[in-house]
């Protein structure tokens, strides 16, 4: 030992024959009072923290944390992710639908705490560890085959070498030694370099693959790894299918399919037609109302059914309008929804959207779509009709027969019931009823509030059309003294 | 092993190993008073409807019938991973998995359900039931060739056949090794042990298909079997865990039986609690995402997609505390699981928590059935489904400590019964 005295002691180890032993001498150094100390055997000794005195583990806290923070993380991500940041109904469940969220949840609450337990393992017996100088000593091999060492650690409070030399003298203690630092080259062998660097070579190549073939032209086709996720066989859109008998991959409604926040209206509303009256005078009819408002036609009507309905659309719409005096349809008369502010902010909203392409913004019949059929002179085009005539007023076009044209369609207007919801329509009949007025209200009609700023803008708009004759008088007068 | 000296065994006539006899005084006064308070249920239940009366027995049947087929699942498991830490333990839950027998007698009734009454339980044995309730007729015959009387009878018979093969085999060998003490006894149930199992998770299955999900006939749901094993087989260390220290309380075994044991068998609660909620969820997960009406009404029925909180769905939600979080927490710590006394309170809790789970699966039924009681959580119909299965439950423990008495509480000569005593967890 002395020709070592200039190497670092870490600590005292002593060799044991037996774990009857091993643990009597772990019990002396335990109540000699040492806390830095550790045992090796060759297998699990049960007991043996007891006998060293060893705390239990704080792992288990550290994987509950973890755990916890892991159930956290997927409810935040996936509540984020879907209801939050980008919201996206997935099987027509809500944006934060717990029972989707679970699965995850449980994945990553597993994922964390073994994460935790491992890694946590880890911190506390702290690893990685490449070297330890117990590995020094070449009768430290043994502790794999069938001897077993108790060491006791020099940074130990109470480290006293020959104290503790004592004990395991007493207790049995063979080969009893100091743990020297290890002398050994701490240099990394060359061969790991070799491996490394063979390795990083090795992870480019499929990376080097990928890149040659996006900067490379090939006539061979594609290779599909998923054929079926490449080529899905599930239909588009308005494409054709053999399944069917109407040959139509897109599928109509079910009779009777009420959509989203569709229901709870009574067929007056529905229709736009006072329905008791209507049966009472053509009863007929309004059994074709009553069918038609259940929704598209199924593929049971197909024959004859379907054609007596399209009939009645079609009659609907032009009759009423060429036969106009002869129109003896009880039309609601009133709007069901009123007029109120929000009604009509509604109703400008949807006809600014849906009505206003054709028929203008102020309803005169100069939307986009007619501007532009006029400037390539469209032979087929239908001019959309002004929304400002006589005829279109409330009192000789009843609000139900507003509605039903805007829910029908007329001539080539096509109906609008599949996309305008009904209350929506309602509030574009009460919009339209107020662009009408707009056209010849006076002062009278207006809020007292907004009377004064009204007249304001009069004025501002009367000054600038004075100016502007002015200065054209001024500029003719200009043009005619040059002359 | 290695903080005390190594244990010795006592020898097999040792009195620790008898059944107490303040145990075994009870069991025929038990076993009376369970059958008077089970048919007195019973009988109060039906004054309220016959198909009412015969849910609540079933009720309790399917309690009583799972713990000991979930005793019988532990036995079998045991002999398959060649457990060591079980053996001081198995012996109850040999005892117990016997009652697949006199379990066999208590189902008459319920074929009697079938042979003297239209549908008075199973709505698939009544000959109008697919017309009144508007039924696809084309599937409804589909069902029909397995939903029958007499094939359902037949199965019955077969699976309480191979039930009581199986336990009347592993109990017979044990006790044979008690007497002789021949070790390749247990070379002989471990050898069994594989197709045993496999026998054990067909009969069982399907048991629960035909008795508890043809209730709604038109439900299926192919997982229905694991999640009625789920049940069962945590009930089953709940029943050990009891019986374990009820017996050591009186007396017998207290040195075999160490914490290490309690917390091993806590351990395994902990574990199927979860196991059960992980069942139970994802056999709800797939129905509430596919959302096709012919699945989801039996979550309907049990109170899913109401606006309202209904009856049933008020259970359910207790199931989800009850039988979820509250004993998941609550057994998460190993200081409860080394505390005897706590690790018995988690079992009896589970046990009867274990009852409201049952009773949510098959008491709706009774409901939807168009019975003329929508509310059968009425405080008479409940209390007649406590006696009912307080009444079969007790009957069941009165026949389990006569059986007890008979032989050692604990596999006297197994080979691994040293290695059990001295198990050790850490």
């Amino acid at each position: 030992m002395s020709e070592n005295n200039e190497k670092k002691i870490h600590g005292t180890v002593a060799e044991y024959e037996s774990v009857d032993s091993l643990l009597n001498a772990c019990r002396r150094i335990r109540d000699a009072g040492y806390k830095k100390t550790d045992a090796y055997t060759p297998f699990p000794v049960h007991g043996i923290d007891k006998a060293l005195g060893i705390k239990p583990t704080v792992l288990p806290w550290i994987v509950l944390v973890c755990g916890l923070t892991g159930t956290v993380t997927a409810l935040v991500m996936q509540i984020w992710m879907n209801s939050i940041d980008y919201p996206y109904i997935i099987s027509g469940k809500p944006y934060i639908s717990l029972p989707a969220f679970i699965p995850v949840a449980f994945e990553l609450t597993v994922l964390f705490s073994s994460f935790g337990a491992f890694f946590g393992m880890w911190a506390l017996n702290g690893l990685p560890r490449f070297s330890n100088p117990m590995f020094t000593d070449p009768r430290f091999d043994r502790v794999t085959d069938d001897r077993f060492f108790l060491y006791v650690d020099s940074t130990d409070e109470k480290y006293d070498e020959t104290a503790v030399r004592e004990i395991y003298e007493q207790t049995g203690g063979e080969h009893i030694k100091n743990v020297l630092d290890d002398d050994s080259s701490d240099k990394i062998p060359k061969p790991i370099f070799m491996v490394w660097g063979f390795v990083i070579a090795a992870s480019v190549i499929p990376l080097l693959i990928v890149l040659k073939m996006r900067v490379t032209n090939s006539e061979l086709p594609r290779f599909h790894v998923f054929f079926d996720m490449d080529f899905s066989p599930a239909k588009d859109a308005q494409q054709g299918s053999t399944l069917f008998a109407d040959g139509r991959a897109m599928r109509p409604d079910v009779v009777g399919t009420v959509a989203r926040g569709e229901s709870g209206h009574d067929m007056d509303f529905m229709t736009g037609v006072q329905m008791d009256k209507l049966a009472a005078v053509d009863a007929p009819r309004a059994e074709r109302l009553v069918r038609l408002s259940l929704g598209p036609v199924g593929p049971q009507d197909v024959d004859g059914e379907s054609n007596v309905v399209e009939e009645e659309e079609q009659q609907n719409g032009e009759a009423t309008e060429e036969v106009n005096a002869t129109d003896t349809t009880p039309w609601l008369t009133e709007n069901p929804l009123g007029n109120g502010e929000d009604v009509l902010r509604q109703g400008q909203k949807q006809f600014g959207i849906y009505c206003s392409v054709c028929h203008g913004m102020n309803g005169a019949g100069n939307g986009l779509v007619n501007r532009r059929a006029r400037k390539i002179l469209s032979p087929y085009w239908v001019p959309p009709s002004s929304l400002h005539q006589d005829s279109l007023y409330t009192d000789k076009y009843p609000e139900g027969k507003l509605f039903s044209t805007i829910s029908n369609g007329i001539r080539k207007m096509p109906g609008y019931a599949g996309q305008i919801k009904a209350k929506d329509r309602w509030a574009i009949v009460a919009y339209v009823r107020a662009l009408q007025k707009s056209r010849d209200a006076d002062l009278d009609s207006i809020p007292e509030s907004m009377r004064k700023e009204i007249l304001e803008k009069q004025e501002v708009l009367k000054q600038q059309l004075n100016e502007q004759a002015e200065s054209a008088e001024t500029a003719e007068q200009q043009t005619e003294k040059t002359e | 092993m290695s903080e005390h000296a190594t244990p010795q065994i006592k020898p097999a006539d040792d009195p620790a190993f008898q059944l107490p006899a303040s145990l075994g005084a009870i069991s025929i006064p038990l076993s009376l008073a369970g059958l008077v308070m089970m048919v007195v249920g019973w009988l109060i239940a039906n004054s309220i409807h016959a198909r009412f009366g015969m849910s609540v027995y079933l009720t309790a049947f399917v309690y009583c019938f799972s713990i000991a087929v979930g005793c019988l699942f532990f036995v079998m498991l045991q002999h398959l991973c060649r457990a060591g830490w079980s053996v001081v333990v198995r012996r109850i839950a040999e005892t117990v998995m016997l009652m697949v027998i006199p379990l066999g007698v208590l189902f008459l009734p319920i074929i009697g359900s079938l042979l003297f009454g239209e549908g008075v339980l199973y709505r698939w044995d009544d000959p109008n039931h697919a017309v009144e309730n508007h039924l696809p007729l084309m599937a409804w015959a589909e069902k029909l060739r397995w939903l029958d009387s007499s094939w359902f009878t037949v199965r019955a018979i077969i699976y309480f056949g191979i039930w009581s093969l199986l336990a009347l085999f592993y109990y017979r060998g044990s006790i044979r090794q008690d007497a002789t003490g021949d070790k390749s006894i247990t070379d002989k149930l471990q050898y069994w042990s594989g197709p045993a199992i496999m026998m054990f998770c067909g009969a069982t299955s399907f048991a629960a298909f035909d008795w508890v999900m043809s209730l709604a006939p038109m439900w299926f749901s192919t997982m229905f079997g694991v999640y009625i094993f789920a049940g069962s087989i945590l009930s089953a260390h709940c029943i050990i865990s009891v019986a374990v220290y009820s017996l050591q309380k009186a007396g017998a075994i207290r040195e075999e039986v160490t914490i290490e044991h309690y917390h091993d068998l806590g351990k395994f609660m902990f574990g199927f609690v979860f196991f059960w909620t992980y069942i139970a969820f994802s056999q709800f997960l797939l129905i509430w995402y596919g959302n096709i009406p012919e699945e989801t009404h039996w979550f309907y029925e049990r109170g899913l997609g109401h606006d309202h909180l209904t009856d049933w769905g008020t259970i359910g939600l207790i199931l989800i505390l009850f039988h979820w979080i509250l004993p998941f927490a609550g057994l998460m710590s190993r200081h409860v699981r080394r505390n005897p006394k706590l690790v018995f309170a988690w079992a009896i809790y589970l046990l009867v928590v274990h009852f409201v789970d049952i009773y949510w699966i098959i008491m709706p039924e009774s409901a939807a059935a168009g019975a003329g009681h929508a509310t059968v959580e009425g405080i008479k119909g409940i209390s007649a489904s406590i006696l009912c299965v307080i009444g079969m439950f007790l009957f069941m423990i009165g026949m389990a400590l006569r059986i007890a008495k008979k032989n050692a509480v604990i596999a006297v000569h197994d080979p691994r019964l040293q290695e059990s005593i001295a198990f050790e967890n850490m």
